[in-house]
């Protein structure tokens, strides 16, 4: 069994010990669309919309959903401290980097299975339109999503020691990450220092494209360049999580 | 001649805090360990042993110096070491939401044991170190002695040719104990080096074929049992019995500065350094104190040159 494979069979099995888990990061992104999502496209005339607001926020829950999962795949690295068997893993026969990736790929397969969920929910239950062509797109998307925010918890994870103070920092993401994007509302209306916020912010870079890659809107070139940007800041976070992890003990 | 099992070269652990001076927990160790041997380390809190144990594991960096296992250098090539290792740290690690035998499998696929042999080497194991009943029970569930016994049990799934133990008997009862020195001698015979560090004398006087002492870092003294047992030449251990304490036999006692001494009820013990070869002297004037009921003269004991030598700064012979 390789070594990435070992940390996945790993992770998965520890994830089906607790299936409530499990079933809560696949379906409480599916609270948020049907009671949030239709809630709000009944109660509110989103005039500035071009569709309705079920349709654009498939794209903010499926983010949603990607962020949920990874941040709590980062906080089972306190839950291996207190186990005592973080540090025995370190000694096993795995790279610091196959560490990392098997811990998240059992995780992302959870994301693409809450993904396809959601999507069929919203096809089905609330007739948004998608566009089957855009699937490829997001599936890379949930795939990436998830991994590049597990990385990006995962700096944090393994920097701070106490549970609680990770809890809180997950809390003030949670808030910063989520409400100044593009996940609830289209930020072009927003006043042009929370928009400049909400530009840069890698949670609307993701989201940007899911909603490309479900419902077709967005202008591709914008979303090309988001997307790269995603990419790149996975790819950071990775680098800065495998630099945190290396320097475990020293 | 054969690369040893461990290769430890002018090592240094240097570990800074902001605002602090730095701290050598390492300080310039040189040392090998033979292949198929049972190497102690023996030190007091702080000595070092777990932080030399952590870099030959590759949980940590040295600052300088070098350390291989079986040739793979520590720092140039970590994973290399950790395909060649399997460790128990100090600590109780163990998967609590997981089985006892999912325990035991999970190990086993990280060291890259077959899925069709993990079954039966699980139940080999389990039925080795009396864990069977508890096959299917969460860990969780279980006391902290059966958490150690199920931490313990893992590096017996695997084959890998040096396992590091630190302090593996920490909430061991007695019987399980012994059960588990004997499988890691016959582990040794087999060609496995166990490198283990402990606080309890009896473990590496039983166990250990090379035993290292390290104090502040530093090492203190080398050798198996019978070299150590030379360092301590001119050391004795008295224990009297009297059938009446006599009065004032504390006081006379600490006059002679002893390495040790205890009194429980009527009986003394106390570890002596004679080098003058005047001991039965000694001896003979505290038998005249009062009426002996039992005495017994004996050789130092591993525990009094660890006392001896670990309660002295720097390097000794």
């Amino acid at each position: 069994m390789s070594a990435l494979s070992a940390v996945m069979y790993r992770e998965g099995k520890i994830r089906a010990t607790n299936a409530l888990f499990i079933f809560w990061d696949v379906v409480y992104p599916l609270g948020y669309l049907l009671v949030f999502g239709v809630g709000m496209n009944k109660a509110l005339a989103f005039t500035g919309l071009s569709v309705d607001y079920d349709a654009f926020f498939l794209a903010g829950v499926l983010g949603m959903a990607g962020f949920g999962i990874a941040s709590n795949t980062a906080w089972s690295f306190f839950m291996d401290r207190d186990n005592g068997i973080f540090y025995e893993m370190l000694t096993y026969p795995i790279s610091r980097a196959e560490y990392l990736v098997g811990k998240v790929l059992f995780n992302v397969a959870i994301g693409l299975v809450q993904a396809f969920v959601t999507v069929v929910l919203a096809r089905v239950a609330l007739g948004v339109p998608l566009r089957p062509a855009g699937f490829p797109l997001l599936a890379a998307a949930v795939v990436v999503g998830t991994a590049g925010w597990f990385f990006f918890y995962a700096i944090f994870a393994l920097s701070i020691r106490r549970n609680d103070a990770f809890n809180t920092v997950t809390s003030i993401f949670y808030f910063v990450f989520l409400f100044a994007s593009s996940m609830f509302y289209p930020i072009d209306p927003l006043p042009a220092a929370f928009r400049d916020v909400a530009l840069a912010n890698p949670i609307t870079w993701h989201v940007d494209v899911m909603r490309f890659a479900t419902i077709g809107q967005g202008d591709p070139q914008r979303i090309a360049l988001e997307a790269a940007g995603f990419v790149v800041f996975t790819t950071i976070s990775f680098g800065g999580a495998l630099h945190v992890l290396q320097r475990e003990g020293n | 001649m054969p690369e040893p099992a461990i290769r430890v070269r002018d090592l240094v652990k240097r570990y800074s805090r902001r605002g602090q001076p730095s701290v050598r927990a390492i300080d310039g160790l040189t040392f090998d360990v033979a292949r198929g041997s049972i190497f102690g380390l023996l030190g007091p809190n702080g000595a070092g042993k777990t932080t030399l144990l952590r870099i030959l594991s590759t949980l940590a960096r040295p600052t300088a110096g070098e350390a291989r296992v079986l040739g793979h250098d520590v720092t140039a090539a970590p994973l290399d070491v950790r395909r060649r290792i399997s460790v128990v740290v100090q600590e109780t690690a163990v998967e609590l939401f997981l089985t006892v035998r999912d325990n035991l499998g999970t190990f086993a696929r990280f060291h890259g044991v077959p899925t069709r042999e993990i079954r039966a080497r699980a139940q080999r194991v389990l039925d080795d170190l009396e864990l069977a009943p508890e096959a299917h029970r969460k860990v969780m569930d279980l006391s902290g002695g059966f958490r150690r016994r199920v931490q313990i049990a893992k590096v017996f799934m695997v084959e890998t040719p040096v396992v590091f133990l630190d302090e593996f008997s920490t909430g061991m009862d007695p019987i399980l104990k012994r059960r588990v020195m004997d499988k890691l001698r016959r582990e040794a015979a087999g060609g496995r080096t166990i490198v283990l560090t402990t606080q309890i004398l009896s473990e590496v006087e039983e166990l250990c074929d090379d035993i290292l002492i390290l104090n502040r870092g530093r090492q203190a003294a080398r050798g198996d049992l019978q070299t150590l047992k030379l360092l301590s030449h001119g050391v004795y251990e008295i224990t009297i019995t009297f059938e009446r304490l006599p009065p004032g036999i504390e006081e006379e006692l600490a006059a002679r500065h002893p390495i040790r001494l205890a009194i429980t009820q009527n009986t003394i013990d106390v570890t002596l350094k004679d080098d003058d070869g005047g001991i039965l002297d000694v001896v003979g004037a505290l038998a005249a104190r009062g009426r002996v009921l039992r005495l017994e003269v004996g050789g130092a004991s591993l525990e009094d040159i660890f006392v001896e030598l670990t309660k002295e700064r720097g390097e000794l012979p």
